[in-house]
């Protein structure tokens, strides 16, 4: 039997439909919530956020991967009431953002209460919302190197997806030899992990995409829609045309069956002031158009939006 | 030097969960306490159980059992990021008839979220003291914050902790927020040192922070005793903290020791600047509790400290006195 948690129990595979594989309800660095400049009224996160679900549920969406982590406002109660209101699954994440986003609680326990931890909300559910988790975020902190913590939380990862059979999913894939190291150190298939944020405008010269899914790992660019030319660009922006000749690139060298693609947009941003217009429909309303402008057939697009992350998203046993 | 003068509190109030109240009311205070005690994350920890009716009942019996052995207000030490639960405290303040003061701030710097310390801005900076500032002062003028719901109450002091190791520079823009804080609302600041308790308060008075506006906490740590650091903070005017009454562990000395310190610092003229507590946690989540009861220093330390020689005059004011002029919002 083929399924995937999402916040309102396990469905079957073949309903996932068209993939968000890397996206926000709503992210916020653990500490923001003490800091009212970003607070808002529920009105006003569900008045930002139902229609663009709504609006992504209508364009054909089909399932939403929230990549928020613990202590970053990942918030499981609130997402089954967008998911039942919209019809849009949703599945949410266990894991951390990066070791720079766990607090001291997470930040100073072992890889085995990590891991204990991680399965937990896979399996039985994440606090007592009775959602369990389906995929497990992991991450690179800040500054570019994986800082001790980072490491200790991929392998806690590792072995959770070992167990459990849900994926991973990275922010940030620099410094991918040392995640690749742990890795196979635990035995975990790489195509169990998707190497996220290639694609990032700070990063992507730094980033070893081809060889990453030269040992077998999934490649996910899935910063699209932050772009230079929005009138307040974010600082990991990128030039679109950059950002999707490198795409083509890439799918080019004969790696279609490796690429995921996301737009990692917020709904309703917790602690920043987010990017004004850029919503997770940039893959409808922009991305899927240029990708056939550039000569992508609908097999590839398929193969894309709804194959790959199939496969991905599937608890392995 | 005014900090040997007694300040007048007599018009004076204290902020309190409840609001305001009259610093002649305070009675004896506990003032570095905790009542909830969550290491930051502990709430999302799978086997952590956060009961509310059952941590009320707990607190509720060690808030009576502090009233019924003379206690008047407990000052919960905390901070902002740890644990603070500002409907529960209000709801054991009217359940008990114990004043509880409780604290904005938060450190040190290991304690703090990524929100301060690599925000989403290139390169991560971490926070200045200015922002930390506004962001404490606005838990006394505008309310403690219930995140992402509401404000409620006001703050009765800033609470920071230097880092064990020595003072980051994360750690030093707490202080000096804190003190920014304290400066503009009027309430006062309590400190755990890092390495260097002197050094540490100073920080402090260099943002012109006055001494009596300040209670440096953990003097009764072995470091702090062997380097003459709580006779060095009184001379500068500031409140010694001597809150660990009940603890005898490597890191700190025993009562016996405890009792004696204080006998020397009220013996050299110093009797208006020292303080008691027993660093107690109520409830302790995601780390061991100091399960000691509030009324520790009352029902144990107190008699070691008569057995100093210390008058009944002399408790009073350790006791009631200086935590009220310290906590009297200026």
């Amino acid at each position: 039997m083929s399924r995937v948690n999402t916040v309102l129990g396990p469905i079957p595979t073949e309903e996932l439909g068209l993939v968000a594989v890397h996206e926000h309800i709503g992210y916020g660095m653990p500490g923001s919530e003490l800091d009212t400049r970003w607070w808002r009224s529920p009105e006003q996160r569900y008045e930002e956020t139902v229609p663009k679900l709504r609006q992504f549920h209508e364009y054909g969406g089909g399932t939403f991967v929230d990549a928020t982590g613990i202590c970053n406002g990942r918030d499981a109660d609130y997402y089954k009431s967008l998911s039942a209101k919209t019809g849009v699954h949703i599945v949410a994440s266990t894991g951390f953002v990066g070791g720079d986003t766990a607090l001291p609680f997470f930040a100073r326990a072992s890889v085995e209460y990590l891991a204990e931890h991680f399965i937990h909300e896979i399996t039985v559910g994440i606090g007592n919302t009775g959602s369990r988790a389906g995929i497990i975020k992991v991450g690179v902190s800040r500054g570019g190197r994986m800082t001790d913590l980072d490491k200790r939380i991929y392998r806690a990862a590792a072995r959770a997806a070992l167990t459990t059979g849900v994926p991973i999913l990275t922010h940030l894939a620099i410094d991918a030899e040392n995640a690749i190291t742990i890795f196979n150190a635990e035995g975990l298939p790489l195509d169990r992990v998707l190497f996220g944020h290639v694609d990032d405008g700070v990063n992507a010269d730094k980033t070893r995409d081809t060889w990453i899914a030269e040992q077998g790992g999934r490649v996910g660019f899935d910063t699209f829609g932050y772009e230079t030319e929005l009138p307040d660009p974010p600082f990991w922006a990128r030039p679109r045309k950059e950002r999707l000749d490198h795409f083509l690139r890439f799918i080019g060298q004969g790696h279609l069956g490796k690429v995921l693609a996301s737009a990692d947009a917020n709904c309703s941003p917790l602690g920043w002031p987010g990017v004004e217009g850029h919503t997770v429909n940039y893959i409808f309303e922009d991305l899927i158009p240029d990708l056939r402008a550039a000569g992508l057939d609908e097999a590839a697009i398929k193969t894309i939006f709804v194959e790959n992350p199939a496969d991905f998203l599937t608890i392995q046993h | 030097m005014g900090a040997q003068t007694a300040e007048d509190t007599t018009g004076s109030t204290v902020n309190t969960v409840l609001g305001p109240v009259s610093a002649q009311q305070l009675g004896v205070v506990a003032v570095h306490e905790a009542l909830l005690s969550v290491v930051p994350g502990a709430e999302y920890g799978f086997d952590v159980t956060i009961d509310r009716a059952e941590i009320f009942q707990t607190l509720a019996e060690k808030l009576k059992d502090f009233r019924r052995h003379g206690g008047g207000t407990i000052v919960d030490s905390t901070g902002m990021f740890h644990g603070r639960d500002v409907r529960l405290y209000e709801a054991l303040s009217r359940t008990t008839g114990v004043h509880i003061v409780a604290s904005a701030g938060q450190g040190p710097e290991e304690m703090l979220g990524g929100y301060f310390l690599t925000p989403q801005t290139n390169p991560p900076t971490p926070w200045p003291a200015e922002k930390f500032a506004d962001l404490f002062a606005k838990e006394v003028t505008e309310g403690m914050v219930v995140p992402r719901v509401e404000r409620r109450g006001a703050a009765g002091l800033v609470a920071t902790a230097a880092t064990l190791g020595g003072m980051t520079p994360t750690d030093e823009s707490l202080f000096r927020g804190a003190a920014r804080a304290a400066l503009t609302t009027g309430v006062p600041v309590s400190i755990r040192y890092g390495s260097d308790a002197v050094r540490d308060l100073e920080v402090l008075l260099d943002e012109k922070l006055p001494a009596d506006r300040v209670v440096v906490g953990g003097l009764d740590r072995k470091d702090a005793v062997a380097a003459g650091a709580p006779l060095q903070v009184a001379t500068r005017g500031a409140y010694v903290g001597l809150d660990h009454a009940g603890t005898e562990d490597d890191a700190h000395i025993t009562d016996a020791e405890r009792a004696a310190l204080v006998a020397g610092l009220v013996e050299a003229g110093h009797g208006n600047r020292i303080l008691l507590s027993s660093n107690a946690t109520g409830v302790a989540k995601g780390h061991p509790a100091n399960d000691l009861p509030y009324s520790y220093v009352l029902t144990t330390f107190v008699p070691l400290l008569k057995a100093q020689g210390l008058s009944d005059e002399d408790v009073q004011r350790i006791l009631v006195d200086n935590p009220r002029d310290l906590l009297s919002v200026r």
